[in-house]
């Protein structure tokens, strides 16, 4: 199977590692995985934002990018949830509708694709550790991916996973959010570190590196150990 | 006039919607899915019974359950256990064929206050209403999940009395009960169609007033009563 | 008058609820309990989905169609002796319901819990004219003791704690008991009770008016909308145009979902229809009743985008969802609605100018829109406005607009996000100390005041993929 790899630029940018355990989880389950280096960036953080003409450029750009790649997976479900809005964004663009709907249908989280489209749940992980999961909003909400990560994580045998409590609460992050609205994003971020540390978990674990920068920037400030990873950190570790 | 200012508020609205106003022709559509005739189609009465009898306790309303035979008894025990010294019941042809009128007459014989719901003596109802320790009705249509009783307040029903007193006991037929409020309006959509004018009020009740007002601590018993008993009747 | 309340910019007034911490506790553990019994209740009935596709499909078809309908309930409230006033503006519904005070020469009138005569600062143009107003709805009477707007549509007082409102029993009504709610709820029925009995004229809101018969739906747990109907000989309900459903079917399906998103409740204690004037030989009950149905901004939103806010049953289930509003709390939001509906709403009826802040007070984490028992698209319409202020009210920070434009150049030239990937970590080197940045320059400054930022990595991705497909080539 074909695979072509939507970096996400956060990840290409402050996170190698996340790509580099993509490239090998999706490898060692049998596909065939290449980079458009023509990819940048998803446009979600102009769009949100409501500069939606400046998020169409990138979002051309992209389009243009995976214009012939069979599946297009990514470690994010929030760029990931971007690309998947593509179609509506483009609504009547008799030149983009089309080619946006063709990127939409192709995408996916990697957690989704292993678990939905390969009916994956064991990638062979040899972790051990409490892990405590954070199920991003845009990965359950707006992808409307809710299972898949627990069931690759539950699927490790050295894992232990604990319920993080209301999990389902934003941690703040909301892109442009963390900063225009600082203060607000600052209450929340530190409740979701309180609710982290209850659950006594070795590893915090997520789906989305903006959320993890947003939790494990403010565990850090706060002093306090837990390790914040990507799930794809989790899902390679081979020793 | 009784309608002021309808055409221009009307005929914007219809602007705005880009399209010329919709005098007639307007159909409900069939909705895509209907699971409000689902809720516990298949049951029989008595489970429907049971069903009620659970959602009474959440719902801080005492249950009781008896046969025509028996009803004057029960109602007379939770008159007193209300300590009633004075009731105020809806003017209802059932009051006789349930028995309710015998009981009247022995506990004002008693020297127990009953007012039975009298229009021509007009605000004095209220009055005594709102002195009253006990008010009753009967259930016209009984809802099973949410342990609600609705009653179409006319002449003979005033609405105080299910309301003013601090007590209220609703008399449950058996054959009032349905599923749920789902039933209950189609029966007024259908009277209606009907061309059946509805109630002046329909009052759907569900146990005693609360309030959650203060630190989302449940009161139970603000304005309106502070104690409720359902009777059902087989 | 209008939704707003307050003069504090948005800022102050953020900081404000930070700082309120019997508010912040408050609000938390009421969104739990509210949360933990919406789910309870959604979760009995086994297909929440279902619902929630029905309720916005009935919405959706009378608001399509609401001219129509409102042609009908006037139309049927007239036949059944009913007067109906169509109301363009705040101002006019206002005047028209003082006309009926003087009318009527009424000095007393008793109030049931309305957000839309709070919209409309009903209160305050009843007293113009001399009239006693007494909100009967415990939390909402707590509150005008205390001069003070509501903070949550459905319990509007959820900022206050027992201690302050037995101060404000005491102060304003002479009460010397306790602070339980039992004995301060008894205070507040036999007070009110007087109320009640001696008043000329009773108003209320309107859950749903019911098109096909004229009736108006009241839902409420504490009985005073019944008090309110039951024994004033006039009433005046006033309605926002769109609450209105076709038929009784209808109204049983919206209200089964508002009890439930609301407050988890089947039904709440009293669901009380009301149609017209009591009819001959009937004693209780108002003799005169008046329909003011209102639009007041709310005709711009239909045929735009934003249509599906009126679809809005005021359950508050997304307010309950929102952690932005946990945080901050309602006031925080300078609007009556507050909370993800009251960002949505607030700028469609009162412009974008006094509001502009709102639509950014929401990470876009879409559990408004999860919650919705109608299913609006909350988020997305969050994002709608932000696109509208940029693109047409250029009400844009401008070094923001220079970002974001340099933004779009970025994210097309794959040449220069290349670029990009190689001098951002020597670009925050500055800042960089052990491969994080607490310390950020301009935007990340926000971000560093409360958290760290990690330092981009020493080698981008797309460098080292590069360098493995060399190696995987020359092997």
């Amino acid at each position: 199977m074909n695979v072509s790899l939507f970096i996400t630029c956060l990840c290409d940018i402050f996170s190698t590692n996340v790509g580099k355990d993509t490239v090998e989880i999706l490898e060692r389950v049998g596909c065939e995985v290449d980079f458009p280096e023509l990819q940048t960036c998803c446009g979600q953080p102009a769009y949100n934002s409501g500069y939606v003409k400046e998020s169409k450029e990138a979002m051309k750009q992209m389009m243009r990018a995976f214009k012939h790649s069979e599946y297009v997976v990514g470690p994010s479900g929030s760029c990931v949830g971007m690309l998947r809005e593509y179609p509506e964004v483009f609504k009547g663009d008799v030149v983009w509708e089309e080619e946006a709907k063709a990127l939409a249908e192709k995408s996916y989280e990697l957690t989704q694709f292993l678990v939905d489209v390969l009916g994956i749940v064991d990638v062979g992980s040899t972790f051990k550790g409490k892990v405590t999961y954070h199920p991003s909003c845009h990965m359950t909400r707006i992808l409307g991916v809710k299972d898949a990560p627990k069931a690759l994580l539950n699927n490790i045998e050295g894992v232990k996973l604990i319920e993080l409590p209301v999990a389902e609460d934003c941690c703040g992050f909301g892109g442009t959010f963390a900063v225009k609205n600082a203060a607000i994003s600052e209450q929340m971020v530190s409740e979701k570190s309180q609710h982290v540390s209850e659950t006594g978990a070795e590893y915090l674990v997520g789906g989305d590196m903006g959320c993890l920068f947003n939790i494990g920037g403010r565990m850090a400030r706060e002093g306090k150990q837990v390790e914040v990873v990507h799930i794809t950190e989790i899902l390679n570790y081979q020793k | 006039m009784t309608v002021l200012n309808r055409e221009t508020f009307l005929t914007n609205l219809a602007d705005n919607l880009g399209r010329p106003r919709r005098i007639t022709g307007v159909e409900r559509p069939t909705w895509s899915v209907q699971p409000q005739w689902d809720v516990y189609q298949h049951l029989s009465s008595d489970e429907l019974i049971d069903i009620l009898e659970k959602q009474c306790q959440v719902i801080h309303t005492d249950f009781k359950r008896t046969d025509r035979a028996s009803l004057e008894q029960v109602l007379r025990k939770v008159i007193e256990g209300y300590n009633g010294q004075s009731i105020v019941a809806a003017n209802d042809p059932r009051n006789k064929e349930f028995g309710l009128q015998v009981l009247f007459s022995r506990l004002m014989e008693e020297g127990k206050e009953v007012h039975v719901w009298d229009s021509k003596l007009e605000k004095d109802n209220i009055t005594f209403a709102e002195r009253a320790d006990v008010g009753i009705t009967f259930s016209d249509i009984t809802l099973a999940e949410s342990g609600t009783v609705t009653l179409f307040n006319n002449r003979y029903n005033g609405r105080s009395i299910s309301l003013l007193p601090k007590t209220y006991i609703a008399i449950i037929p058996k054959e009032t009960i349905v599923q749920r409020m789902t039933q209950a309006a189609k029966q007024i959509h259908d009277a209606n169609q009907q061309g059946n004018d509805v109630a002046s009020c329909v009052s759907f009740i569900t146990g005693p007033s609360n309030s959650a007002d203060i630190e989302m601590n449940l009161i139970v018993g603000v304005h309106g009563p502070i104690q409720v008993t359902y009777i059902v009747v087989d | 008058m209008s939704v707003r309340i307050g003069n504090a910019p948005f800022d102050e007034r953020v900081q404000h609820g930070i700082e309120n911490d019997f508010m912040r506790k408050a609000v938390s553990s009421a969104q739990g309990r509210f949360r933990s019994q919406k789910q309870a209740a959604a979760t009995e009935l086994g297909n929440w989905e279902d619902w929630r596709t029905l309720g916005e499909e009935i919405r959706s078809h009378t608001l399509e169609n609401i001219d129509y309908y409102l042609q009908q309930l006037s139309d049927e409230v007239s036949k059944r002796g009913g007067k109906v006033f169509f109301a363009q503006t705040a101002e006019e519904a206002n005047t028209y319901i003082q006309h009926v005070i003087q009318e009527k020469d009424a000095k007393k009138i008793v109030k049931s819990k309305s957000m839309v005569t709070e919209e409309i600062g009903l209160n305050h143009a009843l007293e113009e004219v001399g009239a006693e107003v007494v909100e009967t709805d415990l939390g909402e009477w707590i509150l005008q003791l205390d001069e003070d707007p509501p903070s949550h549509i459905v319990t509007p007082a959820l900022h206050k704690d027992r201690g302050q409102i037995r101060k404000t029993f005491a102060e304003k009504k002479g009460y010397d008991k306790s602070d339980t709610p039992e004995e301060l709820g008894l205070f507040a029925r036999e007070q009110l009770r007087k109320d009640f009995l001696r008043a000329d004229i009773g108003i209320t809101g309107c859950n749903f008016a019911v098109a096909e018969s004229g009736a108006v739906t009241l839902v409420t747990n504490e009985g005073n909308a019944r008090l309110v109907t039951a024994l004033p000989d006039t009433q005046i309900t006033v309605m926002g145009m769109e609450r209105l459903v076709p038929t009784w079917e209808d109204l049983e399906v919206m209200v089964s979902l508002l009890t439930r998103s609301a407050v988890g409740q089947k039904l709440t204690s009293y669901v009380t229809s009301i149609t017209g004037t009591r009819l001959e030989d009937e004693v209780d009950g108002p003799e005169e009743f008046h329909l003011v149905i209102l639009d007041n901004g709310r005709s711009k939103i239909l045929g735009t985008e934003f249509q599906a806010a009126l679809h809005c049953i005021r359950c508050a289930s997304c307010i309950n969802a929102c952690p932005v509003y946990r945080h901050i709390g309602g006031h925080a939001y300078g609007s009556i609605y507050p909370g993800p509906i009251g960002a949505v709403l607030t700028p469609l009826l009162d412009g974008y100018d006094e509001h502009k802040e709102l639509p950014y007070a929401s990470s876009l984490c879409g559990a408004c829109t999860e919650a919705c028992p109608v299913k609006i698209p909350l988020h997305e319409m969050l994002i709608r406005h932000r696109q509208i202020i940029v693109e047409k009210e250029k009400k844009y920070p401008v070094a923001e607009k220079a970002m974001m434009k340099g933004y779009a150049k970025w994210a097309s030239s794959p040449a220069a996000y290349k670029l990009s990937t190689k001098v951002a970590r020597p670009s925050l080197k500055l800042w960089t100390k052990d491969e994080t940045i607490t310390n950020g320059p301009g935007p990340l400054k926000g971000w560093t005041n409360s958290r760290h930022f990690p330092a981009p990595s020493k080698k981008s991705f797309r460098a080292w993929y590069k360098e493995r497909e060399k190696g995987a080539k020359s092997e």
